[in-house]
């Protein structure tokens, strides 16, 4: 029964979805010992951990934690470890949580494991880790304690207990150094559109759209169901869409509820993106197409007669 | 000897001087800047070349590709040959007028011959008119008329003063030549004889020197003008290729001998073009046959053959001054030419052209403009980065994955599952055939199909043949037609050393641009191997009872692939499948005159802007009546396939190789029925 | 300014993953290789901030001899020159990672200065640690940055934006910094073939660092075996839009 210590991330009063994932991870490896979690600032999420497994949940308060600072979050999260006499320190597999961990593990000189799917205690402590993006696992010992891990998103649920946790504010301390990397400005977002990660519907095109012009009907799909509009690697590439609306290994990962892939071949790059949406349905010419064996659903057919006759028929059956 | 010919005489060798002096002048530029043109290897084949001056030029045979321009041009060819000499006699006649050439200026058949070949190309002269003004056909759209228009009205006024000479010296009775032989000379001498012979006399020497004078005005006019074409011709289409004409030619990067900045990598300004580039481009009659032909031109985009090569040579005119004051010497200015594309080419045009060769093939005077296409490509591709962006998806997957989709290597075999085929590992005995899959049929659903059907008939017939798997890489060809000269050559050097190691002497392949590589392109890299096509190793097969297909009466049309049917010449063999499975219903745009699936120049990766080819040729292919279109290549089979399906036509693509392994299985279901021998 | 961009050669993995006998590589004998997405964008970005500003770009990487031909595509892109930590081949954890890096930038900053920027791809293509450039920091004592989607040089300083929900954060940190960034920061340059032809003659420096005990010590691969889908075919071609919208009613999307 080791220590557990989880960092859980939060924004504006919401602890996020992954943090929770690793809450649940957390309370699996504490087996039955104390769950503690770390929360940065944002009290109004802070309450809520219990329910998630939290046995006791420590709130850093600090002047200098108005905007993010990951070496500061870093630091609090090692001193609060070595407090805590933590003997397994989980984070989310998020940008965000990856950098924090690193950091921490970085400071403490220990090895970190990132994006873990699965944790064996033992001496040492073995975790089974993505690389590629999911299409491949390792198995890894960990040769150093306390073990520094995040887990990877949407692989393990988290758990709800109906608890309750009490939360301990503190102030950590903090030196120039730990704030030498913040953000000191904050661009809004241009508005409207669903973002591509939190969509619970996502429309993609690939290769097979052809050109900027012909995301039209893809767009058209889109906007009828709410959806985002995504696309593959080939696409950014060509300079049809931006960055912003990759999916893949190396754009963004997203877990809809429905995914529906036009003209997408299904390289492993892009479906290490979209590996975590419940259903998918494939659009394609090829009825081979390496997509075919991971969609649930499939038309074949060219993408530019299919898109819009689906469009045609959504709007006749909404009476539109 | 005339009292004035002190005066005429002095008179006339001045005007030659000047007017042959300015001629002179022009085609010393021309001859400097061709000179200056980068290597192009054209020497050997000395028989082939000779045919070909003889049939091409003399015989004129390309021009009767369509045949009244045939006529109307074979009349002024000839006639300007058999005139030629008319013309030291009218030089001699300006000066004195007694004066001819010896002995052939008094031969009867002579003069007979002038007469009829300059009534020839008066009516070649009249036909011309007829087509350009009366019918104004599509083709000389882009061409440069008026000049067109000047050539033939000095055609028909050379031609017409020289009558008009003949006939006043038969009618003041100093002509040379016995007039009895010459009826319209003749003829005109009897309309001008009630004249009084004083102002006859001066009329005779008054028209024999305006014939000069313009005999001398369009000397000078050919250099400047397409006309040119008249001397160059006999060059340009002597230096054709006579290796494969699916070849192109390979830069060299890495000889020693050549400094980097020296390094030719394509087209870039008019300083990289080759001597035999400046020669097309010289050529060119502005004809449009190309432009007509073009499969592009004829689904409306921008591309017209005729316009790329005009435009070029405009730019060659218009900067050669400067390029050649640049050459003259390490302390002159230095060369700054504009860059081809944009400015004599635009950018899209440069990636419309799929690489069929139509235009190459009805050129009748030997341009050779896919040579100058891909080496624009080179340059934008190799130097600038500039080309369409979808490209660089595919040429950056050849060079990580070996194959133009970016699929894994391993996969290559998964088209063969349950065929039980012969992988070849290395250190394997070599088998008698090597079947050269190719990308398409490993990696598309439909394309394979052909493959597997090729497949199943060599093994049926016993044929000892293996595949290499994992082990093959692309052939290069996407990249090469693309201009990525460099990524084909990795690829290239590859193959031939998988192909080397394992000891390869014979090569089938289902793939035209497979073949056409492997067989005309490999060489230069040091492979050497005898390779078929599959259709015609099957129709050996068929012919030699190996294998017994079941004679079928529906319709099937045959779409004849450029790679095949034009670049390389295969036309017979799939026929004899046809014709052995089905009822063949031959398409007009067939054999050397097919037109294209629209796959090739590497357009199987690159968005088509405008009207669909393949669509086109589904049109065609569908007008026939037949049920299914017969293909004898992995790329034709998906762009027909998909120009059926966007037509909505209810025809059945499939390639020569099912329609043959479903007639063998028909012929094994009837067990009594054997076709004959 | 002078600008190191460290990058990985992994194996261009295209489809299904084969791994050697032993489960502890992936099978690279019909495989090429490539450096990540990721990557990619650092070296276009050293590039771009060098054409930009002056100064010198230069690539590293530790890895396997042929691990060369990636440093060769760095240096057709415009990189001036390249070192090259060889391995055997063998796996080399974070830790050991950085602290060959940190001596190879300490030899390289001994002989001709500090450099102002070192740039990572956020993750290696393969292993995706995530955690190489802070690691370089906390040793070099210079800020680093994570998942950079865009950056500008300033006077001793560098701007870093990162993507979040409500729009783009921005750090600003003093050079010299690290910084980690995220394909689609820029769009790669396609590479010329006189830049690979003068690539070639570009100096690689090599030196072979001894690799240390692994504390994150990777035991074996396992290519996870997903279940077998049978796609449901709704249909071919627009006819099978009313089966679509069928699906899409009873999945509760409309």
């Amino acid at each position: 029964m080791a220590t557990t210590l989880v960092l859980v991330t939060t924004s504006a009063g919401v602890a996020d979805e992954v943090a929770l994932q690793a809450l649940a991870l957390g309370r699996r490896l504490a087996a039955g010992g104390p769950v503690h979690a770390l929360v940065i600032a944002d009290e109004a999420a802070a309450t809520g951990l219990g329910a998630w497994g939290a046995t006791e949940v420590h709130l850093a308060r600090h002047a200098e934690l108005g905007s993010p600072a990951p070496d500061a979050v870093a630091r609090i999260l090692h001193d609060l470890a070595l407090r805590l006499e933590a003997g397994i320190v989980v984070g989310p597999g998020t940008e965000a949580g990856n950098t924090i961990l690193a950091r921490a593990a970085a400071r403490a000189n220990l090895p970190f494991a990132a994006n873990c799917v699965d944790v064996t205690i033992g001496d040492p402590l073995t975790v089974t880790r993505l690389r590629w993006g999911g299409s491949l696992l390792e198995e890894a010992a960990i040769h150093a304690g306390p073990a520094m891990l995040t887990v990877a998103p949407h692989v393990i649920a988290a758990t709800p207990t109906g608890g309750v946790a009490a939360v301990a504010p503190f102030t950590p301390e903090l030196d120039e150094a730990d704030l030498a990397v913040r953000v000191v400005d904050r661009i809004a977002a241009a508005a409207g559109g669903v973002t591509l990660a939190e969509a619970k519907v996502v429309v993609s095109g690939g290769r097979g759209v052809g050109s900027a012009d012909g995301f039209g009907p893809i767009e058209e799909l889109a906007a009828l169901l709410g959806a985002a509009v995504g696309c593959s690697r080939a696409v950014t590439i060509s300079g049809w869409r931006s960055h912003t609306a990759q999916v893949g290994q190396t754009g963004t990962k997203i877990a809809p509820n429905l995914y529906i892939a036009c003209g997408i071949s299904g390289a492993t790059q892009h479906m290490a993106g979209a590996k975590g949406a419940k259903k998918l349905l494939a659009v394609n010419k090829d009825a081979e197409a390496p997509i075919m064996s991971a969609a649930d659903y499939a038309v074949i057919g060219d993408l530019h007669q299919v898109v819009p006759a689906i469009s045609a028929e959504i709007r006749r059956v909404r009476g539109a | 000897m005339d009292a004035g010919a002190i005066v005429t005489v002095p008179l006339f060798i001045l005007v030659l001087y000047v007017f042959l002096g300015a001629f002179l002048l022009r085609a010393a530029y021309l001859v400097r800047l061709v000179r200056a043109g980068r290597a192009s290897n054209r020497t050997g084949d000395l028989p082939v070349r000779t045919a070909r001056e003889v049939v091409g030029v003399l015989g004129q045979s390309k021009l009767f590709l369509r045949p009244i321009p045939g006529v109307m041009h074979l009349l002024l060819f000839w006639g300007f040959l058999v005139l030629l000499p008319t013309i030291a006699m009218s030089f001699l006649g300006a000066m004195n007028r007694h004066w001819t050439i010896p002995w052939l200026g008094e031969q009867g058949w002579f003069v007979l011959m002038v007469d009829l070949f300059a009534v020839g190309v008066l009516v070649g002269v009249a036909i011309a008119f007829t087509i350009r003004l009366g019918l104004r056909p599509v083709r000389f759209v882009g061409s440069y008329l008026q000049v067109a228009y000047n050539i033939l009205l000095f055609e028909a006024s050379i031609t017409i003063t020289l009558f008009l000479w003949h006939g006043s010296q038969v009618a003041l009775g100093i002509n040379e030549f016995p007039p009895e032989w010459a009826p319209v000379s003749n003829a005109v001498a009897g309309l001008l004889s009630s004249a009084p012979v004083p102002a006859l006399e001066g009329f005779e020497r008054g028209v024999v020197w305006v014939h000069a004078l313009l005999i001398l005005a369009f000397l000078v006019y050919i250099p400047y003008t397409k006309h040119l074409h008249t001397l160059v011709v006999w060059f340009n289409v002597f230096f054709e290729r006579t290796r494969a004409r699916g070849r192109l030619e390979p830069l060299v990067f890495d000889d020693p001998a050549v400094p980097e900045d020296q390094i030719r990598f394509g087209l870039a300004t008019i300083a990289d073009m080759t001597w035999k580039q400046m020669v097309d481009d010289m050529t060119c009659t502005e004809c449009g046959r190309c432009q007509d032909a073009c499969p592009a031109f004829f689904t409306g985009k921008n591309l017209s053959p005729k316009l790329v090569v005009m435009g070029l040579r405009d730019q060659l005119y218009r900067e050669g001054h400067a390029m050649l004051a640049a050459a003259a010497g390490p302390a002159g200015p230095i060369f700054q030419g504009q860059p081809l594309v944009p400015t004599a080419v635009a950018d899209d045009t440069v990636w419309d052209c799929v690489t069929c060769g139509a235009c190459v093939r009805e050129c009748p005077v030997g341009i050779e403009h896919i040579d100058h296409i891909v080496d624009l490509r080179r340059n934008l591709v190799m130097v600038d980065s500039r080309f369409p962006a979808e490209g660089a998806t595919m040429l950056r997957d050849l060079e990580r994955t070996s194959n133009p989709w970016g699929r894994s290597q391993t996969e290559r075999t998964d088209w063969a599952a349950g065929l039980d085929l012969r992988v070849l590992e290395p250190g394997d005995p070599a088998p008698d055939v090597l079947f050269w899959v190719g990308c398409a049929p490993a990696f598309d659903e439909r394309a394979r199909i052909g493959a597997i059907s090729t497949a199943r008939l060599l093994k049926e017939a016993g044929v000892d043949f293996a595949i290499l798997g994992p082990r093959e890489s692309c052939t290069g060809d996407p990249a090469r037609r693309m201009g990525d000269e460099y990524t084909f050559q990795s690829l290239a050097r590859q193959n031939v050393e998988t192909l080397g190691e394992s000891k390869i002497t014979k090569i089938v392949t289902t793939c035209p641009h497979c073949f056409n590589t492997i067989a005309n392109e490999y060489p230069d890299f040091g492979g050497h191997y005898e390779v078929v096509h599959h259709t015609q190793l099957l129709a050996e097969l068929v012919r030699d009872g190996r294998l017994a297909p079941a004679a079928g009466t529906d319709g099937v049309t045959y779409h004849d692939s450029c790679y095949l049917a034009r670049h390389n010449d295969v036309r017979a063999e799939p026929r004899e499948l046809v014709a052995a499975v089905g009822r063949p219903i031959e398409m007009a745009r067939r054999e050397e005159r097919t037109f294209c699936c629209g796959a090739g120049g590497a357009h199987m990766w690159l968005e088509e802007r405008g009207g669909q080819i393949n669509e086109e040729r589904a049109r065609e292919a569908t007008a026939t009546g037949a049920g299914t279109l017969a293909v004898a290549c992995p790329f034709c089979t998906v762009m027909l396939d998909d120009g059926v399906q966007g037509i909505g036509s209810g025809l059945v693509v499939k390639d020569v190789a099912t329609l043959l392994v479903e007639a063998v299985d028909r012929g094994r279901a009837l067990p009594e029925v054997r076709p004959d021998p | 300014m002078k600008v190191l961009v460290c990058i990985k050669s992994v194996p261009a993995v295209a489809g299904r993953i084969t791994l050697t006998a032993d489960a502890r590589a992936i099978d690279t004998r019909h495989l090429g290789f490539a450096i990540g997405p990721h990557e990619e964008c650092a070296v276009e970005q050293a590039v771009r901030i060098v054409e930009a500003g002056g100064g010198e770009a230069v690539v590293l990487t530790l890895g396997p001899a042929q691990a060369l031909e990636q440093l060769r595509d760095a240096l057709a892109l415009g990189i001036a020159r390249a070192i090259h930590l060889v391995t055997e081949g063998e796996e080399w954890d974070p830790e050991s990672t950085t602290a060959a890096i940190v001596d190879a930038i300490r030899a390289d900053e001994a002989a001709s200065g500090p450099f102002d920027l070192i740039l990572l791809g956020n993750e290696a293509g393969d292993s995706a640690d995530y955690q190489v450039a802070v690691r370089l920091g906390r040793a070099l004592g210079r800020p680093a940055v994570t998942a950079i989607k865009g950056m500008t040089i300033g006077e001793g300083t560098v701007r870093c934006e990162q993507e979040v929900d409500a729009g783009r954060d921005v750090y600003e940190l003093r050079l010299p910094a690290i910084a980690a960034v995220l394909e689609g920061i820029n769009l790669p340059r396609f590479p010329s073939v006189p830049g690979r032809l003068r690539a070639k003659n570009k100096p690689v420096e090599v030196s072979q660092p001894a690799r240390p005990a692994q504390r994150l010590e990777m035991l074996r691969l396992v290519v996870p075996q997903l279940p077998a889908k049978q796609a449901e075919v709704l249909g071919r071609g627009p006819e099978a839009a009313p089966a679509v919208v069928a699906v899409l009613q009873e999945l509760g999307v409309i």
